[in-house]
C-alpha cells in the first residue's frame, strides 16, 4: 500500500542535461562559492581567495563551453537552446569576463577601483576611516559572477520567460556594481540610480511585450511563436505591439538610439573595470538575445521588423558618431563610441542570413577585446584624485609614456576600423553581409559615420602625441601583472584578428552555419 | 448571459470603482483600504476564471503583504492620518491623460486581439494548484531555479549597499590608524 501511494504521488522529474548547462552552472556555482568566501574567510584574506577562484572557475567554464562544440539541442525542458551561435557567444562572454576579472582583481590599495565601504556616506569621517584602513568591498566578485551567469543564460534562453529571468539576473548585480566606485562616489551612485530606474522601465516594457506575444501566439516558446507567426492570418495587432515592446527591452540593453541615454552617464560613473565588463560582456549577451529573438521567433516576419531596425541602425550609427565628437571625457567618449559600434553590429543583424550571423559574432569578439583593453588603459592614467578621465589631462601623454599612449592609440585605430586591426576586419565582415543582404544604403551610412567616428578617435591621438604635456598632468601607474595581462590580451587579440583573421572568421562561420536551434 | 458573466461584470465594476476611489479619496489610510477592495475583487475574478492558485497568491501577497506594508509605512513615517488637502499633485491633469491613454491602448489591443476568443476552461480546470505546481517544477524548472539566484543577488546587493561594518569592541583602536580612535557616526 505504501508503494502504491508512492507511485501515485511520484512526480515525473524534469529532464535536465547538466553537461550542456555546465558553463552556466559553473559560473553560478562560482557566485555561490564567492558568497561562502565572504561568509567564512577573514577580511584580509578575501581578495586573495576570490581572485584565483574566479579566474580558475571562469577558465573551467570556458573549457566546458568548448567541450560542447557541435551540440545542437534544446535542453532543460525546452528552456535553453544549446547550439553553435550560442556556444560561440557564451565562450566570448566567458573570455571577456575573464579579462575584465583581471581588472576587477587589481587590488593595490591606491589603485583599486572599488569602494571601501559602500554603506558609508561620501565625504564623512566614516568613509575616510575605511579608506585609511585599506578596506575594499569584496562582494564585487560574487556580484560579478551573478551578472556573468545571467549573461550566459540570456542569449541561450529558448523561451521569453527564461530570457526575462536571465535579463534580471544580469541587470540587478550590474546596477549595484555601478554604484561602487572608489573615487567620485556621488557620480557613481547617480549612475547606479539612473541605470536602475531606466533599466526597470525597460524590463517592464520587455515583460509587457512577452504578455502581448503570448496573447497572439498562445505560447512563449520561441519555436511556437515562429509557428504562430508563419500561420498567422489577419489580425496582428498583438504581435506587432508585442514585438515592438520586446525590441525596446533588448535595444535598451545594447544601448541603441533612442534607448541610449543611460549609456554615457553609466559608463562614466561606474568603476572602470565594471565599465569594461558592461562595454564588452553585456553588449555581447544583449546582441545574442536579440539575434535569437529576431532569427528564431520572428524570422517569419522580417519584412515587418527590418524597416524599423534599419531606422534604428542608422540613428544609432549617426548619433553615436556625431555626439562622440563633442565629448571631453574619455569614458563618455568610449560610451558614445560603443553606441556607434552597436549600430555597426546592427547592420550585420539586419542581414538576417548565416553570413550576417557569423559576421556579427566576429564583430562582437573583435569589439569586446578592444574595449576591455581600452578601459584597462584608462585605469592606468591617474593623478592624485584617481583616474584622470578628462581629455585635456591626457595632453602630451605620448611624450611621457609612449608605450601606454601608443597602445591606446592602437585601440583607437581599431575602433576607427583602420586596416591591420580587428576593427577593420569586423566592419568589413558586417558591411559585406549587409550588402549581400540587400542593405546597401545602410552600408553607405555606416561607412560615412565610420569616417565621422575616425575623426574623434584621431583627435585623441593628436592630443596625446602632438600637444605639450601639462606640468601637473597625470602619471601613468606602472601596470601590475593583472592589468598588464588584460592590456596584453586586448592588444594581442586586436592585432591577430586584424592581421590573421581567417581562423576566427572560419570559427564564427562554422558556429553560425547551423543557425539557432528551434 | 450566464450567471458567471454577471458575477464577472459585477466584480469588474467593483474593481474599477474602488480603484478610482483609491486615487480620489482625501485620506491616505482610506486609499490603502480601498486598495484592499481592489485587490480582493481582482482575486475573486481570478477565482471565477478557475485560477485558484493565482487568486490565493494575490490575496496573500498583495492584500496580505503589500497593503500591510503600505499601512506600516504610513504609520511609521507619521504621515498625516486624517483628511489632508495636500495630496493632489500639480501634475494631476498630465497623470490623468497618461492613465487614460494607457487604458485606451490596452482596451483597444485586448478587444482587437481577443474579441472572438473563447477559452475552454477544461476539466480539471487549468488553474489548479496541482497543475500549476507540475508546470513550475517541470516545464519551467530552470527559470524558477534561476529566479532564486536573482533573489540571492538582490539580497547581496542590498547588504553591500546598506550594511555598516560592525567592529568588535577593542579591535578598532589598534587596527585602524586614524587620528581619532573612535569616529562618530559609526554604529
Amino acid at each position: 500500500m505504501n508503494s502504491q501511494l508512492l507511485a501515485q504521488s511520484a512526480v515525473q522529474a524534469p529532464h535536465i542535461e547538466y553537461g550542456q548547462l555546465a558553463p552556466m552552472l559553473i559560473v553560478f556555482g562560482l557566485a555561490i562559492a564567492g558568497v561562502l568566501v565572504e561568509a567564512f574567510v577573514p577580511r584580509r584574506a578575501r581578495s586573495a581567495v576570490h581572485a584565483p577562484l574566479t579566474l580558475v572557475g571562469l577558465a573551467a567554464a570556458f573549457v566546458a563551453t568548448v567541450l560542447q562544440a557541435g551540440t545542437h539541442h534544446v535542453a532543460a525542458e525546452g528552456a535553453v537552446g544549446v547550439d553553435g551561435p550560442t556556444l560561440f557567444i557564451q565562450g566570448t562572454i566567458i573570455a571577456l569576463a575573464f579579462v575584465s576579472s583581471l581588472l576587477i582583481a587589481e587590488r593595490r590599495p591606491d589603485t583599486s577601483a572599488f569602494v571601501s565601504d559602500a554603506a558609508s556616506v561620501p565625504g564623512t569621517q566614516e568613509e575616510r576611516e575605511s579608506l585609511v584602513a585599506g578596506d575594499v568591498q569584496t562582494e564585487v566578485y560574487p556580484l560579478t559572477m551573478f551578472a556573468v551567469g545571467g549573461m550566459l543564460l540570456f542569449p541561450a534562453a529558448n523561451d521569453l520567460l527564461t530570457m526575462f529571468v536571465a535579463l534580471e539576473v544580469l541587470s540587478l548585480p550590474l546596477y549595484v556594481l555601478c554604484g561602487l566606485a572608489r573615487r567620485r562616489r556621488l557620480l557613481s551612485q547617480e549612475a547606479a540610480v539612473k541605470y536602475f530606474l531606466l533599466g526597470a522601465f525597460s524590463s517592464a516594457f520587455f515583460l509587457y511585450g512577452i504578455a502581448m506575444v503570448y496573447g497572439f501566439a498562445g505560447s512563449i516558446r520561441l519555436s511556437e511563436i515562429a509557428l504562430a507567426v508563419s500561420h498567422s492570418g489577419g489580425n496582428e495587432t498583438l504581435l506587432l505591439l508585442g514585438l515592438a515592446l520586446l525590441g525596446m527591452g533588448l535595444l535598451f540593453k545594447l544601448g541603441a538610439v533612442p534607448f541610449h541615454s543611460w549609456k554615457p552617464d553609466v559608463y562614466q560613473g561606474a568603476p572602470t573595470p565594471i565599465t569594461a565588463l558592461m562595454g564588452s560582456c553585456t553588449v555581447v549577451a544583449a546582441f545574442g538575445a536579440l539575434l535569437r529573438v529576431l532569427y528564431v521567433g520572428f524570422g517569419g516576419m522580417q519584412w515587418d521588423w527590418r524597416p524599423f531596425m534599419w531606422g534604428i541602425a542608422i540613428l544609432t550609427m549617426v548619433i553615436g558618431a556625431i555626439v562622440a565628437i563633442t565629448q571631453a571625457d574619455v569614458k563618455r567618449m568610449l560610451a558614445y563610441s560603443s553606441i556607434a559600434h552597436a549600430g555597426f553590429v546592427l547592420t550585420g543583424v539586419i542581414a538576417s542570413s548565416s553570413q550576417g550571423l557569423s559576421s556579427t559574432l566576429f564583430y562582437l569578439v573583435a569589439y569586446g577585446f578592444t574595449t576591455v583593453g581600452a578601459f584597462a588603459i584608462v585605469t592606468l592614467v591617474r593623478d592624485a584624485a584617481g583616474e584622470a578621465n578628462h581629455l585635456s589631462r591626457w595632453a602630451g601623454l605620448g611624450r611621457r609614456s609612449p608605450l601606454v599612449a601608443g597602445i591606446f592609440a592602437f585601440f583607437l585605430l581599431a575602433f576607427a576600423g583602420i586596416p591591420l586591426t580587428s576593427g577593420f576586419t569586423g566592419k568589413f565582415a558586417v558591411f559585406a553581409a549587409a550588402v549581400a543582404g540587400g542593405a546597401t544604403p545602410l552600408v553607405i551610412v555606416g561607412v560615412l559615420s565610420s569616417a565621422v567616428a575616425a575623426f574623434f578617435y584621431v583627435r585623441v591621438i593628436v592630443v596625446m602625441f602632438f600637444s605639450d604635456p601639462n606640468p601637473d598632468g597625470p602619471t601613468v601607474a606602472a601596470p601590475s601583472l593583472l592589468t598588464g595581462a588584460a592590456v596584453a590580451v586586448g592588444v594581442a587579440v586586436t592585432l591577430v584578428l586584424g592581421v590573421l583573421p581567417q581562423p576566427a572568421l572560419d570559427l564564427a562561420a562554422n558556429a553560425a552555419a547551423g543557425l539557432f536551434v528551434r | 448571459m450566464t450567471p458567471a458573466d454577471v458575477v464577472f461584470l459585477f466584480l469588474g465594476a467593483v474593481t474599477l470603482g474602488s480603484a478610482v476611489l483609491v486615487v480620489t479619496t482625501r485620506q491616505l489610510v482610506h486609499a490603502a483600504l480601498w486598495l484592499v477592495v481592489t485587490f480582493g475583487a481582482l482575486a475573486a475574478s481570478y477565482l471565477l476564471l478557475t485560477a485558484e492558485f493565482v487568486a490565493w497568491v494575490q490575496v496573500l501577497i498583495y492584500v496580505g503583504a503589500v497593503v500591510v506594508l503600505l499601512l506600516f509605512g504610513i504609520m511609521l513615517t507619521r504621515a498625516p492620518i486624517g483628511r489632508s488637502e495636500g495630496l493632489d499633485s500639480a501634475n494631476r491633469p498630465v497623470a490623468i491623460a497618461v492613465a487614460a491613454a494607457t487604458a485606451a491602448l490596452l482596451v483597444t489591443v485586448v478587444v482587437a486581439g481577443f474579441r472572438e476568443a473563447y477559452v475552454e476552461l477544461g476539466d480539471p480546470p487549468a488553474g489548479t494548484s496541482g497543475q500549476m505546481g507540475a508546470s513550475i517544477f517541470r516545464t519551467w524548472v530552470l527559470p524558477f531555479e534561476v529566479l532564486s539566484l536573482l533573489l540571492l543577488a538582490a539580497l547581496i546587493g542590498a547588504i553591500v549597499l546598506s550594511r555598516r561594518e560592525i567592529q568588535p569592541p577593542g579591535e578598532s583602536s589598534d587596527e585602524r590608524p586614524t587620528e581619532r580612535p573612535t569616529g562618530p557616526g559609526r554604529g
